[in-house]
């Protein structure tokens, strides 16, 4: 019997000892085709799955090297039904291909004549497909690319995409490295998204996304129509660009609901893409505008489902998604693996933090007990009041502000989803001392810049965010998150909201990062979901009472 | 022929006589009284074909060429000519090999020596009955073949002329000669729906023969013609079909196998847990039905196929048992389920894995449907099929028989066993595979080969109780279940029980491998299963801190209890959770009151809680306010008032029910009324009347009609006569009646009725036909009808 440090389950997660002596050879073996679901502090878990071991036949592993890994790290037996079963799933990748014919354009080739026929049989394909030109090929709809794959890969045979790229309209971008370089982690997330064509990168929020975009803009060298969650993070990826590369200003465009620029390097909105007028989306032409060699998706988590459709008919062009929660609440995750590509990186976020690359982060819940006055009235309110009504409650006040008094001259961001719970908290910082101005989705683009500067600039001490906060803004310095509400159970604000303390900070000091709750109400359970990812991620969160924060002396840092 | 037989089984010595027996066991039950007894049995077709059965392919050719090479004078051969022809083409077996085939077959008394002291050998009569006129895949020769008048023997005129033949056969067309080589390779026949051109020119050239209608033979010289190279024999396998795969490390197959083992074993707990929360009803044909199979598959997360089988098994260990409940059959876990489920992993395993090697059914049949349409049902009688052991044992035994390590795909697997023996193999591929597939779900094999622990359970079957042992106190039997060798080979690849689980800030429970009974019940109690195999991952959350709660631990218990348990730190969210569950928990007290007693004046519910003469009344003070008594309202507000209070009783809704005192009364009558005289009738009406009158008519009718049946008719009908008189008796009675029907008389009828009692009844007959009598009833005024077959008498009425 050996001693290896994994553990195979028979639902097919992956059990690793992280304390092994061969944990981290595990999971290099491991990692090209599990995915990586949960990583605590002792034991990460990490699944099969067939779109997994699809991505690892298309990396060029076959099964007998991941049954190979399986047996060779595994403590116990490994059940020889699921060695079958993952056998029997890689195999079935790779029995169609997606060609580009010379004299047809786009064809469907079988390499196993029976899969074919299935396959051109099935109704779900019906309109896709074109002519059957001989035995093996079909011909396929240039349009249809993306569907055909998504509909194949939910039939269960995964067509290998042959056709390759457009190059786009040439662009010369490079990076420039001047005073600082490329981490490691993200030149290896640039090659693996380089050597696959499309794909999805999963990096912690902090860890430079936006740079392992820029360098696979480089890598294009291409123009690169850049989709993003606003118009304010469009500012910012223009801002990174400026500084980070070659790029100048007059190659930089927005497009947006105020400026409709179109250049070789474009920032687009999903919010103006979406844009639904008479029936029609009046915006699209931007995909044809030019030749775009590369696609790049930024927070691909909250991609929009028009998106996915207008995706469909990308699937020529090279995409590049982002993320630092691959979590969706609708559970799209599918689509977005079929549409935009597999995941080609990622890492966990201790692992970041490890390298010193992310800020660590200390995790806290603090629970506060309602007065009796407000328990009743939560216990009376109704049921979809309940969770706004602990939410926003008063008693959250006197452990705000004592939150940050604890913090000495640290900068502090209050976040939020409730804007009359925000105001009333302003008000209150006001009378206490502490100026904190409220930044929401009705506060204009130009004031939004003049408070982050000056937050960035150090004259602002704390700033009150709406929903705003989830996306990102870049606010390196602060050190500090206090959310007092968010929406419901939601896991990927939860890691947003974390992600923007994350920022490496000058002098390698901790980021703080607290959740206010009520305690004995929704709030609290909701507060439980939320924190499931980032748990699962390797935080740990400490809960405190109220009364610890109040009746402490505040101290200095 | 048989006495020469019986001399040559007479004059074996007694150990080769011994040898034949144990390849032969069955010409020994019943044991034969003497040799010619035994030489009778050992030429029966069922004992040859019996035999023949267990016979390798080669062997089997061997014996078709013993068949070719008799002489047709007497009959006999000899070795050296069957050798020549077995060994005659280029690449043909070596001679010894042949040898020994025909060793085979003398060593199982179906080939014999003819004359004595010579190579010569004859060949047990009854083979030719039980084995294919087409020898070798040869047709027959043309003498037996050329009968038909209109050839005029045109065909043995032919085969007897070799160089006429060869021209003839040369001259064939390609299309022609085509069918003619697939003809000579075997079998010889073929069937011809519309005659093709190639087959009528064949058959016009007298190089086919048309045996019946549309059925084509080879004359068996032209068939030798054309195995010039091949043999007389065609191509002939010597040697099993090779084995492709190459032998694996054979602890990889064992750690796979063992693997397997653990999850079919969790498969089946899970399963019968299933079943156990919600035991399916038992179908009226036996067996489950397909919805409730399905619902116990998706609860352990398996295919229906496999969870068929699993049932199967279980079934067949004993762990799954039917018992009526209430009206209807139901399927439960058995009683001996629970002592299985807290065994060892390795006897559990066991106990199924012998358990499926003697179950004599197909468990793969289920979902299909028989030759009525229906469906075939998991755990029905339809599934029963008597050569499943059997071929499970074969199947085995053939992987026993390989390289240890050496997995083989099913068809290559499937080839080797019928080369091994063909004969029993035909029409059986389907269950060899089944068994093999069933095999590799059990984890009897891992990655295709038998697994060491395999190969223990193979043993078992092979150690049948001997004569000598015929209470069963072989060391085998006598040993616990615990320490037999299967049990301890699978437990060496188990992992062992660990007594530790590794808590985590995701409020996650892993215990990192099968958890000790005292653990797993333990964490089944305070936190969910989330997910097993070779761990096990528990979740804790609010909700299983509070069935533990509830269960009698306190919050210090749970917090002893994970720090004992854990190997790594208890996280900080965890002993807060217990905390905060535990100071709720209890928040809201239940309990049951006979009474309560309030008031707003709590020095009066003090005066009422301290005074003595209410003691009996066991008040208890649930707040300053409330007191409560076990007794009713009743007795409380008896009791207070006795001791001079002046209580209020309350409703349900809390307002003061008020009484004022009311005098005792008995219960209430009813006051007597003025009634008419009874005897006097005036309430009788006309029709009344009538009708009591009618009654009374028709009682003296029938008064007067219940005079006995006459004597005959009686007799006839009380005692037992023999058929004939029987037969007398009923035509008599048919006389009787027609002339009845003809005078329109009464007669007494004497009959069986449908309860097969004796009856007799005075009717008037009104017809006779179609084997019914019709006949009026003067009494009931109803009409009647009888049998004519159950009428046994009949007598006119006076």
């Amino acid at each position: 019997m050996t001693n290896g440090p994994l553990i195979v389950q028979s639902d097919k997660t992956l059990l690793l000892e992280v304390d092994h002596p061969d944990a981290t050879a595990c999971r290099m073996a491991i990692a090209p085709f599990a995915e990586l679901e949960r990583s605590p502090e002792h034991m990460h878990t990490y699944r099969l799955t067939p779109l997994g071991l699809w991505n690892a036949r298309a990396a060029g592993h076959d099964a007998e090297s991941v049954v190979d890994a399986l047996l060779r790290f595994s403590r116990y037996p490994v059940p020889h039904s699921l060695l079958v079963d993952v056998a029997e799933t890689m195999d079935r990748y790779g029995r169609l291909q997606l060609l580009n014919d010379p004299a047809h354009g786009l064809v469907l080739r079988g390499l196993d004549r029976a899969v074919l026929v299935e396959v051109a049989k099935s109704k779900k394909l019906a309109g896709m497909l074109g002519a059957q030109l001989d035995a093996d090929t079909i011909a396929v709809h240039g349009s249809e690319r993306g569907h055909l794959k998504q509909v194949l890969l939910k039939l269960g045979w995964p067509a290998e995409d042959l056709a390759g790229y457009v190059d786009g309209e040439a662009h010369p971008i490079a990076l420039r490295e001047d005073g600082w370089h490329l981490r490691s982690y993200q030149r290896e997330a640039v090659e693996h998204f380089t050597a696959g064509g499309s794909g999805v990168v999963v990096l912690p929020c902090g860890a430079g996304k936006t740079l392992v975009g820029a360098a696979a803009m480089a890598d294009v060298s291409a123009t690169t129509l850049i989709l993003v969650t606003n118009t304010v993070a469009g500012r910012q990826w223009r801002r990174e660009l400026l500084a980070r590369t070659t790029l100048t200003e007059d190659e930089i465009g927005e497009y947006s609901g105020e400026r409709k620029e179109i250049r070789p390097v474009t920032i687009a909105t999903y919010q103006v893409l979406t844009t639904r007028r008479n029936g029609t989306f009046p915006h699209l032409n931007v995909f044809d505008a030019r030749d775009w060699g590369l696609i790049v998706y930024d927070e691909v988590h909250l991609l929009p489902a028009p998106m996915f459709r207008f995706t469909a008919d990308l699937q020529a062009r090279r995409r590049l998604g982002l993320t630092a929660t691959l979590v969706r609440e609708d559970g799209k995750e599918g689509d977005v693996f079929s549409l935009i590509g597999p995941k080609r990186y990622d890492a966990p976020w201790k692992d970041i933090e490890s390298q010193g690359w992310i800020a660590p982060a200390d995790c806290t819940e603090v629970r506060v007990t309602l007065p009796d006055r407000d328990r009743l009235a939560y216990a009376a309110a109704e049921p979809e009041e309940k969770y706004k009504f602990a939410a926003t409650a008063d008693a959250k006040l006197p452990v705000i502000k004592a939150l940050i008094e604890r913090h000495g001259d640290e900068q502090v961001l209050v976040i939020g989803a409730y804007l009359e719970q925000l105001h009333d908290i302003g008000r209150f910082l006001d009378e206490e001392g502490v100026p904190a101005p409220i930044v929401h989705g009705g506060t204009t683009t130009k004031e939004r810049e003049r408070l982050f500067d000056a937050f960035r600039a150090g004259e602002l001490r704390a700033l009150i965010l709406s929903k705003v906060g989830n996306f990102s803004i870049d606010l390196p310095e602060a050190a500090v998150a206090v959310q007092v509400s968010g929406t419901f159970g939601s896991r990927q604000e939860e890691a947003q909201r974390l992600g923007r303390v994350l920022r490496p900070k000058g002098d390698g000091r901790q980021a703080h990062f607290y959740t206010v709750v009520s305690r004995d109400t929704i709030d609290t359970e909701y507060a439980a979901h939320r924190q499931r990812f980032l748990a699962e991620q390797g935080y740990a969160y400490t809960i405190v009472d109220a009364d610890d924060v109040l009746t402490e002396p505040p101290a200095a840092g | 022929m048989s006495i020469e037989f019986a001399d040559h089984l007479r004059a074996l010595s007694d150990d080769t006589l011994g040898a034949l027996l144990r390849l032969r066991p069955d010409l020994i039950t019943p044991v034969p009284t003497d040799l010619t007894v035994l030489a009778a049995r050992a030429q029966t077709r069922v004992s040859v074909a019996r035999t023949l059965d267990t016979l390798d392919r080669f062997t089997l050719e061997i014996l078709d060429a013993v068949r070719l090479t008799r002489s047709p004078s007497d009959g006999t051969t000899s070795a050296a000519a069957v050798v020549a022809m077995a060994c005659a083409p280029v690449g043909g077996p070596e001679p010894a090999r042949v040898t020994e085939a025909l060793q085979r077959l003398r060593d199982r008394a179906l080939l014999y020596p003819a004359r004595p002291g010579e190579d010569s050998l004859r060949l047990v009569a009854t083979v030719d009955e039980v084995c294919s006129p087409y020898l070798a895949g040869l047709g027959r020769p043309a003498v037996e073949l050329d009968t038909a008048a209109e050839l005029q023997g045109a065909v043995i005129a032919l085969v007897n002329d070799p160089a006429r033949l060869r021209r003839t056969l040369l001259a064939a067309p390609p299309a022609a000669r085509a069918v003619l080589d697939r003809l000579a390779e075997g079998p010889p026949v073929g069937t011809t729906v519309n005659r093709t051109e190639p087959v009528t020119w064949l058959l016009e050239h007298h190089l086919l023969v048309e045996t019946t209608e549309g059925a084509v033979e080879l004359p068996r010289e032209l068939g030798l013609l054309l195995r010039r190279d091949a043999g007389p024999l065609g191509p002939l396998h010597p040697l099993p079909p090779a084995i492709g795969a190459g032998p694996r490390a054979v602890t990889t197959v064992d750690r796979a196998g063992a693997g397997q083992a653990m999850t079919a074993v969790r498969h089946t707990e899970d399963l019968l847990e299933a079943l156990g929360e919600e035991p399916p009803t038992v179908l009226r044909g036996g067996g489950m039905g397909v919805l409730p199979l399905r619902r116990l598959a998706k609860a352990a997360g398996i295919t229906e196929q496999l969870a068929g089988l699993l049932l199967e098994t279980a079934y067949a260990a004993g762990l799954l048992g039917e018992v009526e409940l209430g009206s209807e059959t139901v399927f439960l876990p058995a009683a001996g389920y629970d002592d299985w489920r807290v065994a060892p992993l390795a006897q559990r395993w066991a106990r199924l894995a012998e358990a499926w090697l003697a179950m004599p059914r197909q468990p793969a049949l289920a979902g299909q449907r028989d030759l009525k349409d229906k469906p075939l049902t998991v755990l029905s009688p339809q599934l029963e099929r008597a050569g499943t052991p059997a071929a499970r044992r074969a199947v085995l035994a053939a992987l026993g028989a390989l390289v240890p390590g050496t997995g083989p795909d099913a068809d290559e697997l499937l080839e080797w066993l019928r080369w091994q023996a063909p004969r029993r193999m035909r029409g059986r591929e389907e269950l060899h595979r089944e068994a093999l597939s069933e095999a590799a779900d059990l984890g009897v094999t891992g990655l295709g080969a038998l697994t060491g622990y395999g190969r223990e359970l193979v043993a078992l079957t092979e150690s049948v109780p001997s004569d000598e042992d015929p209470l069963g106190q072989r060391p085998e039997a006598v040993l616990p279940r615990e320490q037999t060798p299967l049990v301890l080979a699978l437990a060496e690849l188990l992992p062992p029980p660990v007594d530790h689980v590794l808590v985590q800030a995701d409020l996650t429970v892993v215990v990192p491998g099968p958890p000790e009974p005292a653990l797993a019940a333990e964490l089944d109690l305070v936190a969910e299963h989330e997910s097993g195999g070779g761990a096990s991952v528990y979740r804790v959350t609010a909700a299983s801190l509070r069935r533990a709660l509830d269960a009698g631990y306190a919050a210090p218990d749970l917090h002893a209890l994970f720090a004992l348990r854990s190997k790594t730190t208890v996280p900080q969210a965890l002993t807060y959770l217990v905390d905060d569950v535990s100071r709720t928990h209890g928040g809201l007290r239940t309990g049951s009151a006979g009474a309560y007693l309030r008031s707003d004046d709590e020095g009066l519910v003090s005066a009422a809680l301290a005074d003595r003469r209410l003691s009996g009344l066991q008040l208890r003070r649930l707040a300053p306010t409330v007191l409560i008594t076990p007794f009713t309202s009743g007795r409380l507000l008896t009791a207070l008032r006795d001791a001079g209070y002046a209580p209020v009783p309350e409703d349900a809704t809390g307002a003061a029910v008020l009484t004022k005192p009311r005098a005792r009364r008995a219960a209430a009558r009813t006051p007597l009324q003025a009634q008419p005289d009874a005897l006097d009738a005036p309430g009788l009406t006309e029709p009344r009347l009538l009708g009591i009158v009618e009654e009374i008519r028709r009682g003296d009718a029938r008064a007067r009609a219940a005079r006995r049946a006459p004597d005959a008719v009686r007799a006839a009908a009380g005692q037992p006569m023999s058929s004939l008189t029987a037969v007398q008796a009923h035509s008599h009675a048919l006389a009787v009646l027609q002339q009845a029907v003809r005078d329109k008389a009464k007669v007494w009828v004497g009959y069986v009725d449908a309860h097969g009692a004796n009856a007799s009844r005075l009717v008037r007959p009104v017809s006779i036909g179609a084997g019914y009598l019709r006949a009026e009833d003067d009494r009931t005024q109803t009409l009647h009808t009888f049998a004519l077959h159950r009428i046994t008498a009949a007598a006119p009425a006076e």
